[in-house]
This record gives C-alpha cells, structure tokens and sequence, in this order.
C-alpha cells in the first residue's frame, strides 16, 4: 500500500468552490430559456379517497393555460417506484395520502396559472385514515393499495442461534420500546426540473435538482414509453439533497417530460417550501421494541427486536432502508442469540424513502440507548458495556458474517472518542453529581393540578445539569446485498496533460468532485487544478448506480483510480520505449515530472509524445464490489463487503424546569478508511453530526390523520449555527482493501450515532430516559408527546 | 405568490392620514413587511384580499426617539435594530432593548418594526411584555384625531387590536422610571438561534430595605395575548422579600394563566414552566 | 406597475415593474442576479439575504416599491473585477462550502456583520448567521470563514 501521498488526505479546496461563492453556479432554477411554460400542481386536499371526477371546465378556456396535464396524458407506465411500482405520476384512482397530485396546469405565466387551481372541482369518496403503523396489520385496517391484499410492503426476518435459550440462560431480561419520527430532508434549495424537447426525433432532456440522473432517466423513460436513450439527463448544481431528491424528483421530472412532449416546449417545475415539504418523502418513523438478555458479567446473550417501519403511501426505497435496519439492529456488537423482525407498512401517512443514514439512525437511537440501559442495570460503566460485547477482528455479525476482511477498528474509535473527550471521568462524575427525585415538574400527579408545589421549585444552581453520553456503530459500506454494486468513469487524458472526468455518480454537494479529482492527481502526480471533472450526463456515462450508500468514495472513488491506472499503464509503456529503459523499471510520476533514474520528462511532454504515437491516453475505469450473499429466510449472509465504525460523544446541558437542552460539545471519531480530502471529510462530519442532532432535539414533523403540521422552516426547526457549541472531529483510519487506497465511507455514519449519543447524555445529567425522538422541550419536561390536534397554523 | 394590490410609497404622516382616511379599498400599512409578506405568501385570511399598501418607511416623524421631562416617545417605525442600538433606550429601557435583540433573526431584526410587532398582537410577539411592563401607551393618529391608548387595552386578542382601518400607531410613549428599579427580560425558544418564542417574561422591580414597593410581571406566549399579572403584583406590594414568596408569586402567576387561557394542548407543559421560569427569573433579579 | 430606482452594486438602475414583485423577484428576473437563492419565500432560511442600504436583509421581504432611493448589494457584487475577497477566499481555504446554496446569502450577512465590525466575538459571527440556514456544513467551517476573515480590514463597501 503507498504510504507517500501528494495529495491524498491533505486539505483540498473544492473544485467547483469558485462558482458557488460567487453565486454562479448554476441550479436548477437559475436555468433560463426561451418560450419556458411552467407547471403548477393541483394536489388533494384529502387523504384518503376514491376520486370521483374533476372537473376541468370553469378553466378550460383560460388564456393563460396551454395545457391540462392528467393521468390521461400518460402514454407509458402511470405508476412507478424505485422496488414496487405503486405511485402514480398523477393519482387516477385513488389519492393515498395528502402530498398527492391530480393534474398539472401548464402556462406561460406561473402566477396566474396558480390562480387557476381553486376553480377546478374535484368530487372525492372519502374512505377511512390509517394514520397509525401499528395498526396497519390489523384485519380491519383500510388498504391502501388495493391490488394488495394487506398493508404489508416488506418483511425481514432474521435468525441466529435461538434467542428463547439465551434468554433462559441470562441473568438478567429487560425489554424496551423505542420510537423515532419523521426527518424531513430540509435541502435548502427546493426542488426544481426542466424538460426540454430535442427536434425530431431525438427525445427529451431533462435538467434538475436530481440526485440520480440515472435513476431520473429509468422513470421518465418508462412513463414516456420510450427507450432509455431517448432521455437524457444533466444534473444541475444540486442545493442539497442528503438522499431526499430521488423519488421526488424521477416524478418531477416525469410530470414535466410528459408536459414538454405535448406541448413542445420547455417545462419547468419549481416548487416553494410548503410544496417540497408536502410531497417530498422524509425518513421512516420506527417503533422498535428490543428485548435483550445479559449477565452479571456485562456479556450481552440474547437480543429479539420488533420494528415497524411507517413506509407511508407509497413503498420508494422502503425495502432496502429496512433491510439494512435488519443487518445493523443489533448494533457493533456480538450476541450469539439473536431475533429480529423488521416490517415495513403501508399508511396514508406521507411516504418515507432514503435519508442519510437509510434504515441505520432509528436502530442505532434504539440499540445505543437500551447499551447505556443495560449498563445501568448492571451499575457498569456505558463504555466498559461496550468494551465487553463490541466487535474484534473476526467477531461475528448477526447475520453470520465474519468481519475478516478488514480492520475492525470498532474498540479504537470508541477508545479515541473516550479518551478526546474524558468520558469516563466526566460520566462518573456527572451521575454522583445527579440529584435524584427532584426531576418531577409535569409527572403524572401534575394532571390535575397544574400549580407546583413549593418543594417543587428548582433552585438556581440546580437548573442546569450537565451530562456525557456516547454511542458506537457499526456500518456496510455501499449497497450491499440490496443492489446491483458497481460504477463506471471515463477519464480522458488531453494532449497537454490536462484530463477530463466524467462520472456516473452525481455531485451532491458532498464533495465527491474533488474527492475523484484528487485520485487522479495522486495516481498521475499532476496537480489538482488540471483535472477537471465535468457535470454528470446520462449521455456521456454509463449507469453506475444510484449516488446513495455512503458508496462514492469507495465505488467511483474506486473506479476513477482503475480507469487513471489504465491510462497511466499506456504512458509508461511510451516513456520506457522512449528512453529504451527496462520494463520493470520504477518510473515515478511526481510533481508533474515522469522520472527514472536520469531520465525525466514532464508529464505534459509524455502526454504529447503518447499523443503523437498514437496511443490512447483515455480509459473507462470500472469498479465492482465483491460478492455478497443473503439468505431471506434466515436472514443471514454476508451483507456487506466492508464495514466502517465510529463513536460519538456528545456533552450537555439541560434545563430541566424547561427541557432546553444544550449540546457543548461533539466527540465524533470515525473510521472511513483511508481520508482523501480531509477539508471535505471534516466537513462532512460536521453536517451529519448537526443533521443527527436536528433528528434528536429539533425537528419536529408531526401529522395528523395523515396531513402534514410543519409547512415550512417557522414551524420546522432545522439546527442554526447557535444550537451547537462545538464539534470537534477525529479520524481512525482503519487498514482496508477495497476502495482508492483503503477509502471507505463517511457521509452517513457521522448522522446515525448523534441522537443517541445525545440522549445518553441526557440520561447522564437527568436521571431520565427518553425513548421516543424528537426529544423536544415538552418532551423534556413531560416524558411523553405533547402536540397540538390541529393543523392549523400559529396554534399556540 | 402575492396577490394584485395598489402600492404607495407615503412622504410623510399627513398623507399616511390622508390615504387612510378616504380608504374605499382594504388598505394595510407596511413598514418592514417581515409580517405582511410572509401573511401573504401564504395566503393567510389577515393579508390575503388586501388590495393596497401604504409604505412608511420615508416617513421620518415615526424613525425618532423623542424625550420629554416624563417620558420617552419612541417612533413606531423604529426598527429592532435601531432600537438595540439606541443609547438612550438602553439607558432607560433595558428590557425593550434585549428583547429587541431576541426577535427572529438579524435580516429580521433589520426590518421588522415595534409598530409593525405591536399591531400584528402575535401571542409570540416579543416586544410586548417589556412595554407592559413600561406602562407603554401608544399613540394613535388619524387624519381627524389623535389619541392615546394604554397597549394593555389596545390588545384585543390574537393578530386583532384596536386600531381602526383609518388609523396608525405613530408613538410608543414609555413614561421614565423615576426610581431604580432592576429587572430583566426572559425568552425561551425551540431553539437558540431564531426561535419563536415558546414563553417569554419581563419583570421590574423596586424595593426598599428588601421590601417590594412596585413589582411588575409581563409574559408573551403564554395567554392568547400578551398579558400583565395585575392581581399578583398587587398582592406582592409590601411583602418582603424571601424565597417563599417568589414561589408564592410564581405559583399565583400559573393560576393566573390557567383561569385566563383554561386546559390547553400545551398547558401540561406551559403551566409549569411558565411558574418555574418566573422562578428562576425572580431569583437571578433579586438575589445576583 | 411602478416606476423604482436605486442603486444596484454600485450602479443606478431603473425599471418599471408589478407592485407585487419581490426584490429577489427582480434580482433573480429582472437582473439575471441569480446568485440570490429562494428557499423558504417567508424570511425564515437566509437563501435571498443581500445587503440593503447597508444591512443584511431578506430579499424575499422586500417589495419592489420599497427599492426606490435604496442601495442594494448582491453576490454578484462583492468581489472587485472578479476578484475574489478575502471572505469569498477564506470560505473556500476553510471549506465553508458544500452543496454551495446558501453560500450567497451565507457571505452577504457575514460581509454586513464586517462592514459594521471587523472584528467580531465567536458569539456575534453566530448570531449574524443564525437566519441563514445551511443544512450542509453544520456551520462549523463557515464560522472559521468568518473568523478568519475578521481584523483583516479587507472588507470595503461596494454598495455605493
């Protein structure tokens, strides 16, 4: 392994930093051209119904509509979905929950077609809300879709060793619910597409706000009925995405396809905040219950877990967010007995897909705090708990796998992170300081009576308690058995020395640009501001999957240094027929020099010399991932090829007569194999401990039967700059095969540890546990949820 | 998506009065619009068939501090952010002046006006339990009157005031307080940065010898308007200063707010803490 | 319709536009000045911040006749001949930009918070910035931006 990096693991300025501070770069909205039309959505304004009819006629001869886009207009397929196609690009049938589209004004002018919208009629019959996940397996429960029998998208079971022996076998049985809630996306830029009709017979080119131009391809292609090479996608600047603009934004795209094929002309969709938050998908609420059996010793010797998984209307990536929920519930741990059922279900709630994390920040929330939950039963130390049942090299998973293949860094991280921020220290001092009991304002007794009793007033210096709390993760690397798991790159050496670089994964503001850049100038020794990597184009590039997963890194990353490989082979073989040296030769490729021994020749010079012989200096770079297996029935098998680990600490202060609670500071320590940018990297910590955070504290998205309370960011509370004092990041990288030099993966993990870590050190200061997210001020207070039955804004 | 209005950029009060007056249309004024805007773009019944806009902001007789012998007249078409800056009110009115620098955020702040804050009556509105507690009066003109109004009765109840359509609010008069009074202004939010507020308190303080001579408490948030506890400072005039009664307070305070407002969704959490974090208020004043 | 005019980076411009048109209305349609981004349309996210008459504010809270006799600085004013200033340099040097949407509105209220004071408090570099929501960064890389470009005196107003 090449331990001398040039570039890689330094400090990178992003390469396409230039034009977003100067407010250049362009997104999707910023696009302009000539005779646009825009598309306005006519969405229910129930949730659960039979549409009866629409009526169209009150402003079928506006001036300012060109066209009714309906079901109707649809030549292809009327429903799609990334597994199960179940959600219709325009509800024909039935509307299924309240972010639900009927029809699409088209027109020149936005404003007035919006007007439009309330003079069309729509006869609905109403039918019965499920609003509540629990019941949707009930005989009784209203369907949602009816070509299913029942309410049930999917179901993994899985199966180690036989749970109900170990059970018998523990000291101890303690068994917990847990509970998560919505997560909304909350990119800052909304969604927005345009579809551009190409002349004659060259199809239709979409531009937008679009995580997975791929993916956004499949769908439009299908619902045009049209072969995948008559659209082309281009992926815009994309403000933000965090998993949320896939689904969303194929149906976008699709609605404003169909549009621009009947009228002939360009069609953009741009929706406001209360549209996106509406009808974009968000992360699943869980309910998990857990049920663990352990021993006197802290040996962990049975776990069976529960979880239901609110998918919503419509099924979207529900499938593969629950299956790696199944792989990861039981935590970085090793139990030899292990139960888990995982149900995904269908509900006229708003429907749920991928968010960082995927499936991983609602168990880990669960699992780390039921470890802090046994540590307590047991009076040992959360850190010695995790010490006694976490992964070594060769543990085994729950799934049977054996973690051999890589470093398994899980007790580094966790030492790292204890030992940066003084966990055990701070912990133990911070329980003796607890004063217990006096936690009562708002209990059961206050029901009634709502006027404290003296003894009930806190003292000033009792107010604010501090606390520490950690948490650990394992967690797959890419896809895993869920997905077809390669990527492809085109690198394309110039004359000159400078190098294009075109991806089928997409820039989502994580970085992955610079990140791929960067491999290339490490492999050629070139520097970094001659690679330029070029905007991602179905046209160009070959389908490498989906930019989810946390797999850039290790699947493009991966490809771009196999296709650089390639091309660097073809020059070498130039500069040793060149000098005549041996083939064997050590040639280094520095500094923008190609040097052996005394001969040395500037990598621009090579290039035209490569050039003018003919030789091809371009390379399609491939990347696969090994095999990975799984066995459906058991549940067992070797789900992903790699895995990464982290811990975080997290330190608070809590106001315990309002529930304010206040994070001082961030330990995040991960492993994500080999750093190449540590500027972006560090980054991309920052973003998903503060996202983590928002899931544990802030944000709030609450429905009720089934319609969406937080419209926009007054009543949706996304973390600010003042919400977290500090967060302080460590790198522990681990040895690994796979990927560029060792890379893995980043971006998800630094989400899924943080509200447990949170709530941990909320335990730690409060003497109280919370199982139920977001941990809000009431939910602080009370221990219980407390919103408004209305959603009616500006409720106080 | 705005609506279709009229809008006038006015030169000064008397043709603020003047379009006022002969108002055939429904007319608002604006200053910041950091309410009227928003009211609109989301079609909100307060804001949505408004059909003209009067703009203030030329208007430089409502951008003053004026003081006199007794009291202070602050201009309604002061920003927060002039009103944090303002020497004079920090002098004076020290609680106004922090609660300014509370409200939503810095681009608000630069925008946003009391005036604009006071007519909205939002139950949130931060501005209002400090000018409780000042004794604020306002100062009401129309083209043929001009008038003053206690705030405490020109709340009427949520987003609704007194002000009639042909009128405008163009001085906030604080009478100064003669005395040394201490005090201090409590906001609680969802969050740190930008938050509406969930509960906000203003209390003044005179004491003699650790006795109370005038005690005042304002809270936001917590009834449908902002509100005075008028009953329990007048049961504290005289008392003497223990922990015993700042609980006492505390405790007559939630009564308060629960015969006002009666079980709400959020009085199981509201009812307490408003008592704990007048508590906690009381004591941070009266004993640091 | 209406007839405004101000000063638009430095220079005077004038146009008639609808009553109901917003200042990132006629930035973004007007002007071509897409560097001001919408994300919330109420004043909530920062996306649309600009300066006006010397202060950070909300683009998506201003009306077109609020504009008249007024200075207005955007993005796409800040940097000099394009070159980049000392902020715009150190928000790419401490990685202060990810998916690069509030960015714009990120450095238009920091530059007004070092227009007023170019040397600010932790805490003050905060507070200019909690209206600006960036669902990215986590803030952290953005707030040693900001530092780092305090006491630099390299800041100058460009609205005039």
């Amino acid at each position: 392994m090449k331990k001398d990096f040039s570039i890689v693991g330094k400090e990178v300025i992003r390469q396409d930093g230039l034009e977003k501070v100067t407010g250049t770069a362009m997104f999707a909205d910023d696009i302009v051209l000539k005779d646009i039309l825009y598309g306005v959505m006519l969405r229910t304004t129930v949730v659960h119904a039979e549409i009866k009819s629409i009526d169209f006629s009150e402003i079928a001869d506006n001036k300012n509509l060109t066209a009714i886009i309906t079901s109707e207009d649809i030549p292809g397929a009327k429903k799609v979905g990334a597994i199960k196609k179940d959600q219709p690009i325009f509800c024909f049938d039935k509307v299924r929950t309240s972010g639900d589209v009927l029809a699409m004004l088209v027109g020149n002018n936005e404003k007035e077609i919006k007007k439009l919208l309330t003079k069309i009629k729509v006869e609905y019959s109403e039918l019965p809300i499920l609003s509540n996940s629990s019941l949707a397996m009930n005989e009784d429960a209203p369907v949602i879709h009816e070509e299913s029998s029942n309410n049930l998208i999917c179901e993994y079971p899985l199966r180690k060793g036989n749970v109900e022996e170990g059970f018998k076998n523990s000291d101890y049985v303690i068994e917990r619910s847990y509970s998560t809630s919505y997560q909304e996306h909350a990119y800052i830029e909304p969604e927005a597409v345009i579809a551009i009709p190409l002349e004659g017979n060259k199809g239709v080119k979409i531009i937008g706000s679009i995580q997975n131009p791929h993916t956004t391809r499949s769908v439009a292609a299908s619902v045009l009925g049209w072969p995948l090479a008559k659209v082309r996608v281009e992926q815009a600047e994309l403000g933000g995405s965090f998993g949320g603009k896939d689904d969303t934004m194929n149906v976008l795209a699709a609605r404003a396809s169909i549009a621009a094929v009947k009228c002939n002309r360009p069609v953009k969709i741009r929706y406001n905040r209360e549209d996106s938050i509406l009808e974009s998908y968000k992360r699943h609420p869980y309910k998990m219950k857990y049920k663990a059996g352990f021993n006197v010793d802290g040996k962990i010797k049975a776990m069976k877990i529960d979880i239901i998984a609110d998918g919503g209307a419509y099924a979207s990536m529900t499938p593969f967010v629950t299956w790696r929920s199944v792989v990861q519930a039981t935590g970085s741990y090793e139990i030899e007995n292990v139960e888990t059922n995982v149900k995904g279900v269908y509900t006229n709630n708003p429907y749920t897909g991928a968010f960082r994390g995927f499936g991983s920040p609602q168990p880990v929330f669960a699992q780390e705090s039921l470890m802090d939950e046994i540590a307590e039963e047991l009076k040992i130390s959360p850190f010695k708990l995790r010490e006694i049942n976490g992964y070594n090299s060769g543990s085994v998973t729950a799934s049977g796998q054996i973690l051999n293949s890589h470093e398994v860094t899980l007790k580094k991280v966790l030492a790292k992170a204890s030992d940066e921020s003084g966990f055990n220290d701070k912990w133990e001092k911070f329980s003796k300081d607890r004063v217990q009991k006096d936690f009562i304002i708002g209990s059961e007794q206050r029901e009634k009576e709502f006027i404290l009793d003296k003894e009930q007033f806190i003292e000033p210096e009792n107010v604010w308690r501090r606390g520490i709390g950690l948490s650990c993760s394992f967690r797959g690397c890419s896809l895993g058995a869920e997905g077809i798991d390669a990527a492809s790159v085109f690198v394309s050496l110039q004359n000159d020395g400078s190098v294009y670089l075109h991806s089928g994964l997409a820039e989502n503001g994580q970085g992955l640009r610079t990140t791929f850049s960067i491999v290339v100038s490490e492999v050629l020794g070139i520097p970094f501001e001659d690679v330029f990597y070029l905007g991602i184009d179905t046209g160009y590039v070959m389908d490498s999957g989906p930019t989810v997963a946390s797999r850039s890194t290790i699947m493009g990353g991966g490809a771009v240094k196999d296709a650089t490989e390639k091309i660097k082979r073809n020059l070498l073989d130039v500069f040793i027929e060149n000098y005549n040296i041996p083939q064997i030769a050590r040639v280094e490729f520095t500094n923008g020099m190609v040097t052996y021994d005394k001969y040395s020749m500037s990598f621009k010079d090579l290039c035209k010399l490569a050039y003018n012989k003919g030789v091809n200096i371009s390379a399609v770079g491939w990347y696969a991932g090994p095999n990975v297996d799984w066995d459906e029935e058991k549940g067992q098998g070797n789900a992903y090829f790699t895995y990464v680990y982290g811990c975080q600490v997290a330190e608070v202060k809590v106001n315990i007569t309002t529930g304010e609670v206040y994070i001082e500071n961030i330990t995040a320590v991960h492993d994500p194999g080999k750093v190449i940018n540590l500027l972006g990297a560090k980054g991309q910590v920052y973003g998903g401990v503060t996202q983590g955070a928002g899931l544990c504290l802030w944000e709030e998205l609450n429905t009720i039967d089934g319609k969406i309370k937080h419209q926009n960011f007054d009543e949706l509370l996304i973390p600010t700059s003042k919400d977290i004092d500090n967060i302080d990041v460590h790198f522990v990288e681990g040895e690994e095969e796979y990927g560029p030099w060792g890379a893995k993966s980043l971006g998800e993990p630094t989400l899924e540890l943080t509200s447990a870590a949170i709530s941990n050190a909320i335990y730690n200061a409060t003497g109280v546990r919370y199982r139920n997210l977001p941990l809000n001020l009431e939910e602080i207070v009370l221990n219980r949820k407390l919103s408004p039955a209305s959603v009616k804004r500006g409720s106080a | 998506m705005l609506n279709n209005f009229e809008f006038i950029k006015a030169k000064n009060l008397e043709e603020v009065l003047q379009l006022l007056s002969n108002s055939s249309i429904k007319t608002k004024i604006i200053s910041g619009g950091t309410d009227v805007i928003p009211g609109m773009m989301q079609s909100s019944s307060r804001f949505s068939n408004v059909k003209r806009l009067i703009d203030i902001n030329a208007v430089s007789e409502l951008e003053s501090v004026k003081e006199t012998n007794n009291n202070v007249l602050i201009g309604s078409g002061l920003t927060f952010t002039d009103i944090v800056g303002n020497e004079l009110l920090n002098q004076e009115f020290p609680l106004l002046c922090k609660a300014s620098s509370k409200v939503g955020s810095l681009q608000i702040r630069n925008r946003a006006t009391i005036g604009g804050n006071i007519v909205n009556n939002a139950p949130c509105a931060d501005s209002l339990s400090p000018l409780l507690c000042y004794d604020a009066s306002l100062i009401i003109q129309s083209k043929h009157l001009r008038k003053q109004i206690m705030l405490k009765d020109f709340l009427q109840k949520p987003y609704s005031t007194l002000l009639g359509d042909d009128e405008i609010i163009t001085f906030i008069q604080i009478p100064k307080l003669r005395k040394n009074y201490k005090g201090d202004f409590y906001k609680l939010g969802r969050r740190r940065g930008v938050a509406i507020s969930r509960l906000s308190l203003s209390v003044l303080i005179y004491t003699e010898n650790n006795i109370i001579k005038d005690l005042r408490i304002a809270g936001g948030a917590i009834a449908p308007v902002a509100i005075r506890f008028d009953e329990v400072e007048n049961f504290s005039t005289s008392k003497k200063i223990n922990k015993d009664l700042l609980i006492t307070l505390s405790q007559k305070v939630g009564k308060t707010v629960l015969d006002i407002t009666g079980l709400r969704w959020s009085s199981d959490y509201k009812l307490p803490v408003v008592q704990q974090s007048l508590y906690q208020l009381l004591r941070k004043i009266l004993y640091n | 319709m209406i007839q405004i005019s101000f000063i638009l980076n430095g220079k005077k411009v004038k146009l008639e536009t609808d009553e109901n048109r917003r200042l990132i209305d006629i930035l973004r349609e007007d002007f071509s000045l897409t560097g001001t981004k919408e994300g919330c349309s109420i004043g909530e996210c920062g996306a649309c911040t600009i300066i006006m008459n010397k202060l950070a504010v909300n683009s998506c809270l201003v009306l077109a006749g609020q504009l008249i006799d007024s200075e207005i600085l955007t993005i796409e004013g800040v940097s000099e001949n394009g070159k980049l200033n000392v902020l715009q340099e150190n928000f790419l040097k401490y990685g202060a930009v990810q998916c690069g949407y509030c960015t714009p509105g990120m450095i238009m209220s920091i530059y007004a918070l070092l227009l007023k004071n170019n040397n600010p408090a932790d805490e003050e570099i905060k507070e200019a910035i909690a209206g600006n929501l960036c669902r990215c960064t986590g803030y952290k890389q953005i707030i040693d931006a900001a530092r780092a470009t305090a006491d630099t005196d390299m800041i100058t107003d460009l609205s005039q």
